[in-house]
């Protein structure tokens, strides 16, 4: 699915204190396009991806996904949007602790699918966790953790995929398997990958590189021949 | 089973301890919500099945005019049955013992159409045998009479031996008063035996019937047709009448129903309250520690409602685990507790049913309480904001001295934990909120039950310690002169003997009020009364004393006058003043004042006695016994114990709710310590870190703790204290006087008990403090 922004704008707060997280940002994402969203550290590119995952609003601007303008949307349709739209990776990769890997990710294909265990695991196993189905997050190391959470993010084949730092917390050696992993299925699935970083080395894997500073976009380039992810280094 | 419910399930057993103690909170007061509930609408039906089945008269009309007054009641339409029998007061003698019985005529060979008996052992009484009777239950309990056993009553020729041929227990005796003023007593002084009518006549000396009894269709109330009757029955000179909510055991049970009643729903509130409380405070702390996971639900496309849902499900299960055992188990322990309650009284029919609604009810209740505690903070959790729960918790609150420490800048030289402790209370003002609600509702709960515990024991001492001065008391078979009493110290062990004369009296105002008129020597030694203000008066010269709940139903006040009538004979009486009484509303009066108003010198009807010191009691009562002319002897201490006998279920009752109170008080305190500590695990861990001791960490953290604890206890001891006053006046009538009374140390006791309680329930967190992995903590990546 495409995503464009028109002369999109998020402030928090109000008056002398108000902070423009984005200040006019415009942008056309193609469908099936690998997008690396780089910029310092409180540049926006955070709340760019909130905004286009459907959960935070827009305070002035348009914002679409293919057909749908996610601006004015009522709490309920934003909520359908995100259960049949979107996949999220957190940095953190925000597992819920209490649930297995499986269940972390059945968690999401319950919400969409019928039978949620069977693609829970045939996913898990896709990202090569098949021998960790019953284990505790606090079981599994940072980067099979980010793992469980790309196969929650990917179980219900979203057409949009938006991955906010997923390598912050990972060593180099598994932030380039989970790279790699997200270029595949990307490829495989022809999903709109977006994907957040400070890291400007990992702009070399992408179609499009996407330069944000102080809320607006300062630099928006196209990669003719990206690099491999296991070539990449940093 | 979805993921989301696995997650519920595992939260519950992560934090098993805290909602185990939500568990027990809410199965304590659905049992008890059940229990009294279900005791009280037994014990209801028993005595309403009782009074129908055996006819409880509706209205009871004593001396004057009875005859008359029968049969104007048998022409009203209302009116079922009307029933003429004999009833008095007379001596009766057994088991080595005399006492002051009551001899009740009934029917030779049918029972009475109103106030009939239920035999329990032997026959009921046949025309043939005129010296045969039946002994009521209590007395046949007491003295262990069975059928052709015998006693000896005080007829006018003499003493006279009579056969057991029954055992009786009657609906108006199932709890054995001899009347209004005199609703304890002892079956060593009081006991009551059914006989032919005929006999009945012969032994109280009258020569017609001296009480009518009255049942309407069906028994059922009729308060126009009562207000009739009972007007009538004074203008016929009535001495005693009574509606059958009045008829003395009657009165007492309803009480005691009443009681029930106030306890079933009162204390089980209370006890959901608290539960509420903690449930709320729970799922509350819960909510802001997951608001990352909800985050993540959220975003994934999980809708608010089933993010509430999902949070309701913290207080539904717990709700659901608590209330469900919690009702069987109080339906099951109602049966125990009306068997055992109707079997201690004596209650001719008991009903112990199986009611549903009472089941349903308590479930209900239970859910009710958790979904209404949880169903704020699954709000809360249903609104959160994705975006920003997944930024990372809100800031705790800016870091700055605490107000006491700005008030008073010396604080501010405090060693470090305390000064983080005075911070940490001003920091989080939800926690601080809760900790000292847990106190207060903890105390609450265990001040209400004490201080009924208090007040009885209080109110028991005032009326046998500090009011009643004899050691024991002398009636006598008939009016006797002041010398025959004061020729009493005589008797060896007798160190005093002071003339009392009883009399039925009518007290009228602006409305009328039966009692007893009590009068005692000028200056008695054996009687001590004390004024509405507390503080102790001289018996007057120049009036009457009268209890205090009759200033309100006369509608007078000091130096005003009303009308006094003794067996139909009217005067004018002065009001000297009111009294404080615990038991009863009596008028009192010196033989000097109401020899004045008479006019003629008083015999006495009994004597009120004091031992010589090292006095053996048997031995005085032997040779009192001995005494022609002496009816009955009753030692002050016996009766004591028959009263404290009597207030063993109340004692029991007491004691199960401060039981179940001191547990409740623990569970609300564990759950607010062990959370306490819990949400700081992250503090705790950056402590460890920096390489602060794992004692240093618990001193701060108690500290904390106990300092919010110390903050609610004078406010917990307040409110405590006004909702036993509370609890208390439910009780209040003109039987008994409960002004609420709470010894100082009980005050004491509770709130050192709620700090220890604190202390205790600090030490699951603090060992888990001690077993913290810090590395662990910082490692964990995931919400
Ligand atoms: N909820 C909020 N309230 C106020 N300011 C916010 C909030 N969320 C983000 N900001 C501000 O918006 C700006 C952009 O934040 P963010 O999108 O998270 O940056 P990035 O992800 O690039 O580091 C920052 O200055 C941040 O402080
Ligand atoms: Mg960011």
């Amino acid at each position: 699915m495409a995503v464009s922004l028109n002369s999109v704008w998020k402030t928090y707060g109000e008056g002398a204190t108000a902070v423009h997280a984005l200040a006019g940002v415009d942008a056309e994402i193609p469908s099936g396009e690998f997008t690396v969203i780089l910029g310092p550290s409180g540049s926006g590119k955070t709340t760019m991806l909130n905004l286009i995952g459907g959960i935070d609003d827009v305070t002035s601007g348009d914002l679409f996904v293919e057909d749908l303008n996610l601006t004015g949307l009522t709490s309920d349709e934003r909520t359908a949007y995100r259960r049949s739209t979107v996949g999220f990776v957190f940095q953190f990769f925000n597992l819920i602790p209490t649930l297995t890997a499986l269940e972390n990710v059945e968690l999401v294909t319950s919400l969409t699918m019928g039978n949620g265990a069977e693609r829970a695991a045939a996913v898990l196993e896709h990202v090569g966790l098949a021998e960790r189905l019953d284990h505790f997050p606090a079981m599994l190391s940072g980067g099979e953790q980010q793992r469980v959470a790309i196969a929650r993010a990917l179980a219900k084949s979203p057409p949009v995929l938006l991955c906010d730092e997923p390598t912050g917390e990972l060593d180099f050696e598994t932030g380039r398997l989970i790279l790699d992993l997200l270029r595949r299925v990307n490829r495989e699935e022809n999903q709109t990958v977006l994907l957040v970083t400070h890291n400007a080395a990992i702009g070399d894997m992408a179609d499009r590189v996407l330069r944000l500073r102080s809320g607006s976009i300062v630099e928006d380039r196209h990669n003719a021949n990206p690099i491999e992810a296991g070539e990449l280094t940093w | 089973m979805t993921p989301l419910h696995h997650k519920l399930l595992r939260d519950i057993r992560a934090q098993r301890a805290q909602f185990i103690a939500v568990i027990v909170t809410i199965f304590l007061g659905v049992t008890l919500f059940a229990a009294s509930y279900d005791s009280y609408q037994n014990l209801a039906a028993s005595y309403e099945s009782t009074f129908t089945e055996f006819r409880f008269a509706n209205v009871t009309m004593s001396g004057g005019d009875v005859a008359g007054f029968a049969d104007v009641a048998r022409q009203e339409p209302g009116v079922d049955s009307v029933e003429l029998r004999t009833v008095g007061d007379v001596p009766l003698q057994m088991g080595g013992l005399k006492l002051l019985g009551r001899v009740v005529g009934m029917p030779p060979d049918a029972q009475p159409s109103v106030n009939q008996v239920r035999i329990a052992d032997g026959s009921y009484l046949a025309a043939s045998d005129t010296d045969t009777a039946l002994a009521e239950e209590h007395m046949a309990d007491h003295f262990k009479l069975a059928p052709g056993s015998t006693f000896e009553v005080l007829g006018p020729t003499g003493w006279q031996t009579m056969a057991v041929g029954g055992v009786a227990s009657s609906p108006e005796y199932i709890w054995p008063a001899r009347n209004r003023q005199e609703l304890l007593t002892s079956p060593d002084n009081f006991a009551v035996v059914f006989v032919p009518e005929r006999l009945a006549q012969v032994i109280v000396g009258t020569d017609g019937p001296n009480e009518a009894i009255v049942y309407y269709i069906d028994g059922v109330e009729d308060e126009a047709l009562t207000d009739l009757l009972l007007a009538e029955a004074a203008s016929r000179g009535a001495t005693v009448s009574f509606a059958r909510d009045d008829q003395p055991s009657n009165a007492a049970l309803s009480e005691d129903l009443k009681g029930f009643e106030e306890l079933a729903l009162f204390f089980p509130m209370l006890f959901l309250a608290a539960a509420g409380m903690a449930t709320y405070v729970m799922i509350g702390r819960l909510v802001h520690a997951q608001r990352p996971q909800i985050g993540v639900l959220l975003a994934n496309g999980f809708t608010r409602r089933q993010v509430l849902s999902h949070y309701l499900g913290y207080g539904v299960i717990p709700g659901l685990i608590g209330a469900i055992p919690g009702a069987v188990a109080g339906v099951v322990l109602a049966r125990v507790i009306t068997g055992f309650y109707t079997e201690m009284l004596s209650v001719p029919s008991t009903l112990i049913r199986f009611y549903p609604a009472t089941l349903l009810a308590g479930v209900a209740f239970g859910l009710v309480a958790s979904i209404l505690a949880a169903i704020g903070p699954a709000l809360l959790a249903s609104r959160i904001a994705p975006a920003e729960a997944m930024r990372g918790s809100a800031p705790a609150g800016r870091g700055r001295p605490s107000i006491v420490e700005r008030i008073v800048p010396s604080l501010r030289r405090l060693p470090v934990p305390w000064r983080m402790a005075l911070r940490g209370i001003e920091r989080n003002p939800r926690r601080t909120l809760f900790t000292v609600l847990g106190v207060v509702l903890s105390l609450t709960l265990v001040l209400v039950s004490w201080g009924m515990l208090d007040t009885i024991v209080n109110l028991m001492d005032k009326q046998f310690v500090q009011i009643q001065q004899e050691d024991a008391t002398v009636y006598f078979a008939g009016p006797v002169g002041t010398d025959d009493v004061l020729a009493l110290q005589e008797v060896p062990g007798i160190a005093a003997a002071e003339s009392v004369l009883q009399t039925p009296v009518v007290l009228v105002g602006d409305d009328r009020y039966e009692s007893i008129l009590t009068t005692f020597d000028s200056g008695t030694a054996m009687h001590r009364f004390f004024g509405d203000d507390g503080r102790e008066r001289p018996l007057p010269d120049d009036g009457l004393l009268l209890g205090g709940a009759m200033k309100g139903i006369l509608g007078v006040s000091a130096g005003d006058s009303v009308q006094l009538s003794v067996s139909g004979y009217a005067t004018e009486a002065r009001v000297a003043g009111f009294i404080d009484e615990p038991l009863g509303t009596a008028a009192y009066a010196s033989r000097t004042y109401v020899e004045t108003v008479v006019g003629a010198t008083l015999p006495a009807t009994s004597a009120l006695i004091r031992y010589d010191e090292g006095a053996v009691v048997d031995e005085v009562r032997a040779g009192l016994v001995e005494m022609d002319g002496v009816a009955a002897f009753e030692d002050a201490n016996a009766l004591y114990d028959t009263a404290q006998k009597y207030m063993i279920f109340f004692y029991l009752f007491v004691g199960v709710m401060l039981l179940f109170g001191g547990a409740m008080a623990f569970a609300l305190i564990f759950s607010a310590m062990s959370v306490n500590i819990a949400e700081r695990t992250r503090e705790v861990a950056t402590l460890l870190a920096v390489g602060t001791e794992r004692h240093q960490i618990s001193r701060m953290i108690t500290a904390e703790n106990m300092m919010v604890a110390l903050f609610g206890i004078p406010l917990g001891l307040g409110f405590g204290y006004l909702a036993a006053k509370q609890a208390m006046a439910s009780f209040e009538s003109d039987l008994f006087a409960f002004d609420l009374y709470i010894r100082p140390s009980t005050l004491v006791v509770s709130a050192l008990a709620i700090l220890v309680v604190a202390l205790l329930s600090q030490w699951p967190g603090l060992r888990a403090i001690g077993h913290l992995d810090i590395a662990k903590i910082v490692k964990e990546r995931s919400l």
